[in-house]
């Protein structure tokens, strides 16, 4: 009972699919964007919007991002992060507030928020 | 040097395997010399790890960055206490304390087990060697901690979040109660294996059980300190997978001490406790697993770590092995006695268990959810904190109103009228005080409400049975009332130790509830002199100040804060910009109210002279949790503490059975 109440709930209720920015390509709807952060970084997170570059963490494709809300600590640009958002006119536009940062590899033991 | 550390971990490996050769040989033919040296080897290996450890530490401490690992995880600059903490900072090392504790802990499980339960020993220690084995094997071929290289003249240094005291405690805590966890599991291995269908195995791990678990929760909530003081976006749990990593294994261990209970009394559910043990220890594998194998930095790649796939396979051949063993002994695992009335205590404790597992279950779910999507649709689709918030509350409401009804309900059969006469107190306290927290506004968050109802009722439960049972003493043995007190939480200490735990995690559930259905947040960009309001606070921005420190230019804002008109003092969030490591650090600032638990949590970003963008969280009751957390260690210790009339009775119960296995 358990088990068909779980797969009910993640599959109906939330639950976002993770992409890399080479699998968007046109796709809509709310998903959790993965890379790494390319290039300058320009704007203001909390008036019109933060914006940088994602690109796949292995790989050449990159997306324009715009993102507003708070900012966790790690982030710049070399680092992997984690956004969620939506793809509008090949822009993703970021969920205030959802950025999280990947830790860098050394001292993997706690994640930043 | 690094010789050294190898040589004594290949010892390590070599007294393990000859630890489950020589024991599972003695154990088939019972030969007590060989059983005894089998048990030997298993006290040696805790010396071989020892050393391996203190050659590790010697090179740490030395700043011998000829050790990759030293070189790694460490530098000049770094602070002796971090250097130290190093130890646990990176895979190698942690695995070398893992096996450090994991050796230590069994090498005190033979001699203590050598007093009490002799007879369960001999297919305990092929058990605890077999882990040892694993451990060592995974330190001496796949990721050695005594790798070299040519000297270098700096370390790389440590991360600077994770430059701070609660790191020094908090993973040591975690991991001493992950590895607590493989002592029940190899005495539950241990007596199936032996074919032994007494109780016998329980009682003597009752005690590691509950030093694991209180380690475990302890360390949990000094991580969750950490995350709210240091980390500071104003939370103290996330839902994040290292969280749950730890949280499982507890869940699992907390469902295990309650259905033992069961077993002991009633000789009841006990192919349940055999299977809880096996997945609390499976869990503590995985969580290692989780925060070691750098899953979860990456989502997506399994195989980026080393260790990975070999935690992987222990975990499956545990579980496999495990249940294997499970379903050739069922015959042996009857119970003898059934359910009477879904209406007792037993009853209760069976609730109890369904939703701690249930509500693990569900954490399980969600963390292995990526995993499996990325399987099954070829991409990973991750659940966020709404779903397990969810069931939180669907499993965790259930559990606080458990607590309170389980311990004041009888034992085989309740009845009705019974009940009624019992619960009309606790009840009466509960409504009553429901409805003085609507009247004061609570009613703005229903879960809320309802949760602080069932608080009520379970702190007055247990205040009854506290309550009910002194006045009982002092009928019984006169004396005054703190004497009648003091006997009888003496005279049972598992039992009211218990209740003190229930009702810290009630002064927790209080906690949480205040700091995440009450709590209010506002932001706001604010120019010197102007203010803004949150509750009854009011924050002016009063300027910032930039000054160097010992390693990074620290960017503060000046926020005077006043409530109700009375000034409280300044504070100063803000900013470190660590120069060496290019990295930026959220200081955020906290003001904590003695007298009502009340947090008033500041976060500044974009501080200039010109202005400040301040986010400002107002978290009422939040310190009830760090309180809860000692109340926990205090009613673990009371349970813990050793009972010479428990012990009598332990050796009326078994001594015979004892001294036939010797003979």
């Amino acid at each position: 009972m358990l088990a068909v109440f779980l797969l009910y709930t993640s599959i109906a209720g939330g639950g976002t699919p993770q992409l890399r920015p080479g699998e968007l390509n046109g796709r809509t709807g709310e998903v959790t964007l993965v890379g790494k952060v390319v290039g300058r970084v320009t704007g203001d997170a909390r008036g019109s919007g933060l914006r940088f570059r994602l690109r796949d963490v292995e790989g050449t494709t990159a997306v324009p991002v715009v993102y507003r809300g708070s900012v966790p600590d790690m982030f710049r640009s070399g680092r992997d992060i984690l956004v969620r958002g939506e793809l509008q006119n090949g822009t993703f536009k970021a969920v205030p507030g959802t950025m999280k940062t990947k830790c860098p590899s050394k001292y993997s033991a706690k994640k930043e928020t | 040097m690094p010789e050294l550390g190898r040589a004594a971990l290949i010892v390590c490996l070599g007294l393990a395997v000859y630890a489950v050769a020589a024991g599972i040989f003695a154990a088939r033919t019972r030969r007590r010399r060989l059983a005894e040296s089998a048990q030997n080897a298993v006290l040696a290996s805790f010396l071989g790890a020892l050393v391996a450890a203190g050659v590790l530490l010697t090179a740490l401490l030395r700043n011998d960055f000829s050790f990759v690992y030293v070189w790694r995880h460490t530098s000049l600059e770094l602070p002796r206490a971090y250097t130290v903490s190093a130890f646990w900072g990176g895979q190698e090392g942690s695995l070398l304390l893992w096996l450090l504790v994991l050796t230590g802990f069994s090498a005190a499980a033979v001699l203590l087990g050598r007093r009490s339960a002799p007879s369960l020993l001999a297919w305990t220690v092929p058990v605890l060697g077999a882990v040892i084995v694993f451990f060592s094997f995974l330190l001496v071929a796949v990721a050695s901690p005594f790798t070299t290289q040519a000297a270098q003249a700096d370390g790389l240094g440590l991360n600077p979040s994770l430059q701070n005291p609660y790191m020094l405690a908090h993973p040591p805590f975690l991991y001493l109660g992950f590895v607590g966890l493989t002592i029940p599991f190899a005495f539950a291995m241990g007596a199936l294996l032996a074919r032994r269908a007494d109780e016998l195995w329980v009682v003597v791990t009752r005690r590691w059980t509950l030093v694991a678990w209180m380690l475990l929760g302890f360390g949990q909530l000094l991580g969750a300190h950490w995350a709210y003081v240091e980390v500071g976006w104003g939370g103290y749990f996330a839902w994040d997978p290292v969280e749950n990593a730890a949280l499982m294994p507890w869940l699992a261990a907390t469902a295990f001490l309650h259905s033992v209970m069961i077993q002991e009394k009633r000789g009841m559910l006990k192919i349940w406790n055999v299977l809880l043990v096996v997945g609390a220890f499976a869990l503590a594998l995985f969580g290692t697993f989780l925060t070691r194998s750098g899953i979860l930095s990456s989502i997506h790649s399994f195989t980026e770590s080393s260790i990975g796939p070999w935690f992987l396979g222990f975990i499956g051949v545990v579980v496999a092995g495990s249940l294997a063993l499970i379903v050739s002994r069922l015959t042996l695992l009857r119970s003898k006695t059934r359910l009477e009335s879904p209406v007792s205590r037993e009853a209760t404790f069976l609730y109890n268990n369904l939703l701690l597992i249930a509500f693990c279950l569900t954490i399980l779910w969600g963390v292995a959810y990526p995993i499996l999507t990325e399987a099954l649709r070829g991409e990973p689709v991750t659940v966020g904190p709404p779903y397990y918030n969810f069931f939180l509350k669907a499993f965790g409401l259930p559990l606080l109103i458990l607590m309170g009804i389980g311990p004041l309900i009888a034992w085989r059969r309740a009845s009705l009228r019974g009940l009624g006469r019992t619960f009309a107190w606790p009840i009466g306290v509960a409504i009553s005080s429901g409805l003085v927290l609507l009247a004061l506004g609570a009613g703005s968050s229903i879960p809320g409400l309802v949760g602080y109802t069932f608080c009520a009722f379970v702190l007055a439960s247990i205040g009854f049975e506290f309550a009910r049972g002194t006045s009982a003493r002092r009928a019984l043995a006169g004396g005054s009332w703190p004497a009648a007190f003091a006997q009888l939480v003496g005279r049972n200490r598992r039992r009211y130790g218990g209740y003190v735990v229930h009702a810290a995690i009630v002064l927790l559930a209080i906690g949480v509830i205040g700091s995440s259905a009450y709590d209010t947040t506002r932001e706001q960009r604010l120019r010197p002199g102007e203010s803004m309001g949150i509750g009854d606070y009011r924050l002016t921005f009063r300027g910032a100040t930039s000054e160097r420190g010992a390693n990074a230019v620290e960017v503060r804002a000046l926020i005077d804060v006043e409530r109700s008109g009375k000034r409280l003092g300044t504070l100063r969030p803000g900013k470190n910009n660590y120069v060496a490591e290019q990295q930026v650090s959220n200081e955020a600032a906290i003001r904590s109210d003695r007298l009502n638990g009340e947090d008033l949590f500041l976060i500044a970003e974009q501080i200039s002279a010109e202005s400040v963008f301040l986010k400002a969280l107002v978290k009422p009751l939040v310190n009830l949790i760090w309180l809860a957390g000692f109340v926990f260690v205090g009613g673990a210790l009371i349970a813990l503490w050793p009972d010479a009339r428990e012990q009598r009775r332990f050796a009326l119960r078994y001594g015979r059975h004892e001294a036939l296995a010797r003979a």
